[in-house]
């Protein structure tokens, strides 16, 4: 920041720079960084099963540590960190051509149909797609018996299922998406002059990628590695459902620890460790990435001299060779194109699968019984009220929508109340339908899941609030008040990305114990507070930590790409501090906040392991009421809840998406922020 | 071993609405008998013989107990992977006692205890299903309360053989819900010799079946096969036995073990195993499973350990702080009635401990299959032992844990 930016700042504002970080600061202290301090201290425990926690804090050892360097654990780090990393490159490598061919190779239109086909299986269970996996994977399963039928693989089909193959494909599949969208945002941002550019001097396609489109996609392809290896590194679902124990991960490793193993200790420095292979294996990436751009300088009078040459030898031809390759670029565009298919319908494969099994006659989700039926459908439907209720809606909004019309035609109404119309009749619809109130309990025979439906978006949007508010308060102060304190703040936001979710929830798990006896805290967590339960308020404060760090970083990233003379303007022409804020920096992030908001929400929607340990029998999420059912059978109907949770997540953001465009927020501006700022 | 000097006691302690309660919906879903019963009951009264039945449903003869108490509110319970008819906790049990259940699963009795101990009292959950020797620890610990006996009269028409166990002399804490046992199946075209005793089993496991071998995922059944297999006793604790058992476990068997899965049912149909250790209960579904998959039951062979195996026994028991602790007694109670509890032996597959059983079988669920796999014989009986927690229990504890982290390796 420049000083003239410091002069205005002692202007406006005379409290701490990180004035507008404290409510952040506060939460992590509160929920992250002390919890976290206890664990680190268990580490140093022993096991005492007769405990009510179940450890011993009189002696204070470091065998703890040294048990985890026993070969036995330690081999499971090493073959979670080759699965991360593997499956990191293979991302990469699948996704990079998809988001090349979507930001180079398509139009508009089609540009923004390939991004939707991206995140729409983020928005389907993250569990029930992991579990889906079963059904290619099973060796007793069609496709299995049908790559026997040819001998591609021999009798007893494909072995695959409980390895930790299973896991490696699963886990590629899982966070593909996460990967694909940064990809494309850095690589949409570059300037096409400048691929012409290098082409005009004579660079060929392949000179070109690597010279210039490759470095500038840098930023990307970092935010795609961090936002792709670190949670893999943690992942405990998708090892727990397909992976047996050869594919067992770090995450499950751990987890096992703080329940069935009952030791505390071991867990908590397994945990430890866990952070610091993050952290080193994130080090030694940057070092890659910092060390071959350097070599390639180094090695660049020598490449320039090459590259001369090559060029004056060739300038004759160039024009030649453009039209060439002009004419190959189509072949080019082809295999791109197909590859770009392929990989959609790698994503799609499992979701297909979830809503046909969820049609399955049998009595296992995973089972295919060979017979449609829509008997799961009427076990978790009461069909009159749930018909009923669709068609209240169905009418409710289109006769909005209508009115609309017809007023626009007579011309009566303010402009900006019809352009409200549509979005009005809509909630009127849900206020009708009790949509607000009890309908779960309606619609639902199997209350269960009607129950688990409406707890995760509870959950979900009140985590949501949460992190939004804290992570756009903070990103702001982050990106306009920067200080000694950034380091130390940034620092514990980094170190809530790489806190492997398991240990995030057993420390909050036992911090809700502890400040039981705390007046407002104790009565917030035990009795909660109006409609809402104690276990709600703690899935909120479990869910809220990873996402509001998510949303600071998007934030921030967004207003450091942004002028602040507009601030600086308002302030000179008297502005206070506060309406600057809500007239002029709120507005500049409306859209990071918006997309951050939605990757925060979609992030907790998925949230299995915090919740699973912080929630009480009231509060029980669609994950994991799914986790639990995934210890023994899961029925057909989890594939029903799963297509209704999807359902309905897609009409939350289609709502979204109509009010977006009447308040003018641009739907690609909001993409891009999405993924990466 | 019944007690006929009881006198059938049948009381309608359920409000007026109960009637209205049984809706098109109630009587539409529940084909079953005990659908009926709530009928019977609510029609006939004091009437407990099944032949006054208005539809087919019989009520099992004999002396019973069957008392309903209404409760409302909602009911929430933690318990063992899809161990209860969903019916029971689910509409039936809205129509018959008024209660809306929601249910929650656990994975071990220790993930219960933790969950208990972690929530300091607000768990939330009513009704919570430990095996039986867990419980000194639980109730010591503070995490469940005693029972209100005079709610739960159906206790009755338990085989008295189930009740007084050594964790709970007076069942002050908990009543039987169900008991099993453990054995293994095998595909006998993988595995072509056949197997008899926990030797033959680990012996294959680490032939023919290595790779493609499961075994339950509680430690006790794994440090207890061992035991079994070299004929120790599994509630010793002398130190060198122990070393033995961690040898054993974590150098030689650890490495042939494709999954540690408390409910390989699914994973056997989908043909992910070709050996695995089994509750009675899970294997008996899995013949059910293989056939809807397209697969010969056939060739699956199914056997208990022999020389010796468990019986262990999971009981209901009632959460320290229960949000709902009159609806928990009126459910417990309530599942007590011989044709409930029939009703959900059909769906799980275990021995719910009913006196009489026989008797009720053939009058409540005559078509019942793979009866052998629930029902076991004197001498069968005879070669099963209990569990006991000792002061070893930390040491197995962490073989099993070693174990698997070596599994994985």
């Amino acid at each position: 920041m420049t000083t003239a930016v410091t002069s205005s700042d002692r202007r406006r504002w005379r409290g701490p720079k990180f004035a507008l970080a404290i409510p952040s600061i506060i939460w992590y202290l509160l929920f992250f960084v002390i919890p976290i301090l206890f664990i680190v201290v268990y580490s140093f425990g022993t096991k005492d099963a007769s405990k009510l926690l179940p450890v011993d804090l009189g002696k204070l050892t470091t065998d703890n540590y040294s048990e985890v360097f026993d070969e036995t654990f330690f081999k499971t780090f090493k073959s979670t960190l080759r699965i991360a990393i593997v499956a990191t490159l293979l991302c990469l490598a699948i996704g990079l051509p998809v988001a090349y061919f979507a930001a180079f190779k398509v139009s508009e239109k089609w540009r923004a149909t390939i991004l939707a086909l991206v995140v729409i299986p983020s928005f389907t269970s993250f569990l029930i797609r992991t579990v889906s996996w079963r059904i290619p994977l099973a060796p007793n399963g069609e496709f299995s018996r049908w790559l026997s039928d040819l001998g591609i693989v021999g009798d007893r089909g494909i072995q695959l299922l409980e390895t930790q193959m299973a896991v490696q494909i699963a886990i590629v599949y899982n966070y593909l998406g996460f990967m694909i969208l940064p990809l494309f945002v850095a690589l949409d941002r570059i300037d096409v002059r400048m691929r012409e550019a290098s082409k005009d001097l004579g660079a060929g396609r392949i000179a070109t990628f690597f010279g210039v489109t490759l470095p500038l996609a840098g930023p990307g392809i970092v935010a795609g590695v961090l936002l792709t290896f670190i949670p893999m590194c943690g992942d405990y679902v998708t090892a727990t459902v397909l992976g047996g124990a050869k594919g067992n991960m770090i995450g499950s490793m751990i987890a096992s620890q703080f329940s069935q193993a009952q030791n505390w200790p071991l867990g908590s420095a397994m945990a430890i460790l866990m952070i610091g292979a993050v952290l080193l294996a994130l080090t030694v990436g940057a070092l890659v990435v910092w060390i071959v751009p350097w070599l390639l300088r180094v090695a660049q009078p020598v490449t320039q001299a090459v590259r001369r040459s090559m060029h004056a030898r060739t300038t004759a031809r160039v024009r030649h060779e453009r039209v060439e390759q002009s004419r190959r670029f189509d072949g080019m565009k082809l295999s791109m194109g197909a590859w770009a298919v392929l990989v959609l319908l790698f994503m799609f494969i499992p979701i297909a699968l979830v809503f046909r099994h969820s049609f399955n006659g049998g009595s296992s989700f995973s089972i295919w019984s060979g017979e449609t039926s829509v008997k799961w459908w009427g076990e978790l439907f009461d069909g009159g009220v749930a018909w009923a209720m669709l068609i209240r809606f169905f009418v409710i909004t289109a006769g909005a929508l209508l009115l609309r019309r017809v007023l626009n035609k007579v011309g009566v109404g303010s402009k900006r109340l019809l352009n409200w119309l549509g979005a009005l009749g809509f909630i009127a619809a849900f206020v009708v339908n009790g949509l607000l109130t009890d309908w779960y309990r309606e619609i639902f025979d199997f209350t269960g899941i009607g129950d688990a439906i409406r707890n995760s978006f509870v959950a979900a949007f009140g985590a949501t609030v949460i992190a939004v508010v804290l992570g756009g308060l903070s990103g702001v102060a982050l990106a306009r008040r920067p200080g000694v304190w950034t380091k130390i703040f940034m620092a514990i936001v980094f170190l809530i990305l790489v806190t492997p979710e398991v240990m995030d929830a057993i420390a909050l798990v036992t911090w809700f114990q502890r400040v039981q006896d705390v007046p407002v805290l104790g009565y917030l967590f035990q009795n909660g507070i109006g409609p809402f339960s104690g276990g709600m308020h703690k899935l909120w404060v479990g869910q809220s930590l990873y996402a509001s760090a998510v949303v600071t970083l998007i934030v921030r990233a967004r207003l450091a790409g942004l002028d602040e003379s507009l601030e600086e303007a308002a302030a000179d022409l008297g502005a206070t501090p506060a309406r600057a804020f809500r007239q002029i920096t709120l507005p500049l992030i409306s859209a990071a906040l918006i997309a951050s908001g939605l990757l925060s929400f979609t992030l907790c929607l998925d949230n299995a392991v915090i919740s699973t340990l912080v929630s009480e029998a009231g509060s029980t999420t669609f994950p994991v009421a799914l986790l639990g059912a995934t210890k023994s059978t899961i029925k057909p109907f989890w594939g029903v809840g799963a297509v209704m949770l999807f359902a309905m997540t897609m009409a939350a953001l289609a709502f979204v998406a109509v009010v977006l465009r009447r308040s003018g927020e641009s739907s690609s501006d909001i993409a891009a922020t999405l993924a990466g700022g | 071993m019944t007690t006929n000097d009881k006198i059938p006691q049948l009381r309608m302690l359920a409000p007026e609405s109960f009637h209205e309660k049984l809706t098109r919906r109630a009587i539409f879903k529940m084909g079953s008998a005990a659908a009926g019963l709530a009928l019977v009951v609510a029609a006939c009264g004091g009437d407990d013989n099944g032949s006054s039945a208005p539809d087919d449903s019989p009520l099992a003869s004999g002396d019973w107990s069957r008392v309903i108490n209404a409760a409302s509110g909602t009911l929430a319970m933690y318990t063992w992977g899809d161990y209860n008819d969903p019916l029971l906790v689910g509409e039936q049990a809205e129509d018959a006692i008024g209660v809306s259940m929601k249910v929650d699963y656990f994975n071990s009795n220790e993930d219960l205890i933790i969950k208990l101990a972690t929530s300091g009292g607000n768990s939330g959950f009513d009704i919570v299903v430990p095996t039986g020797p867990y419980i000194p620890q639980m109730i010591e610990k503070g995490l469940i309360q005693k029972f209100d006996t005079s709610l739960i009269p159906n206790m009755v028409n338990v085989d008295p053989a189930y009740l007084a166990q050594a964790w709970d002399p007076n069942n002050e804490y908990s009543v039987c819900k169900n008991w099993g046992t453990t054995g293994f199946m095998w595909d006998s075209t993988v595995i072509t010799k056949d197997l008899a005793t926990w030797q033959d089993f680990f012996d294959a496991c680490m032939n023919e079946a290595s790779g493609n071998c499961s075994v339950i995922d509680t430690g006790p059944n794994v440090w207890g096969a061992w035991c079994w297999a070299n004929g120790k006793d599994w509630n010793g604790t002398d130190a060198a036995d122990l070393d033995a058992c961690e040898a054993f476990l974590v150098d030689e068997l650890a490495q042939h073990i494709k999954k540690f899965d408390s409910y390989p049912s699914t994973a056997i149909a989908e043909g992910a195993y070709a050996l695995s250790m089994a509750w009675n209960g899970d294997a008996r579904q899995a013949y059910f499973r293989i056939a809807e998959a397209g697969g010969d039951p056939t060739v699956w062979k199914w056997a208990l350990g022999t020389p010796t195996t468990e019986l262990w026994m999971d009981n209901y028991c009632i959460a320290a702080g229960a949000p709902n602790a009159e609806a928990a007694h009126a459910w417990i109670n309530w599942d007590l009635i011989p044709e409930i509890s029939i009703q959900d032996l059909a769906y799980h597959g275990y021995h719910t401990g009913m006196k009489e059983m026989p008797t009720l079988i053939s009058e409540l669920a005559p078509d019942l299959e793979f009866g052998d796999m629930i029902f076991f014989d004197e001498s069968q009986v005879a070669t099963m032992s209990t569990q006991e927690i000792t002061s070893a229990i930390d040491r197995q504890v962490d073989i099993i844990n070693k174990m698997k982290a070596k599994a994985g390796a």
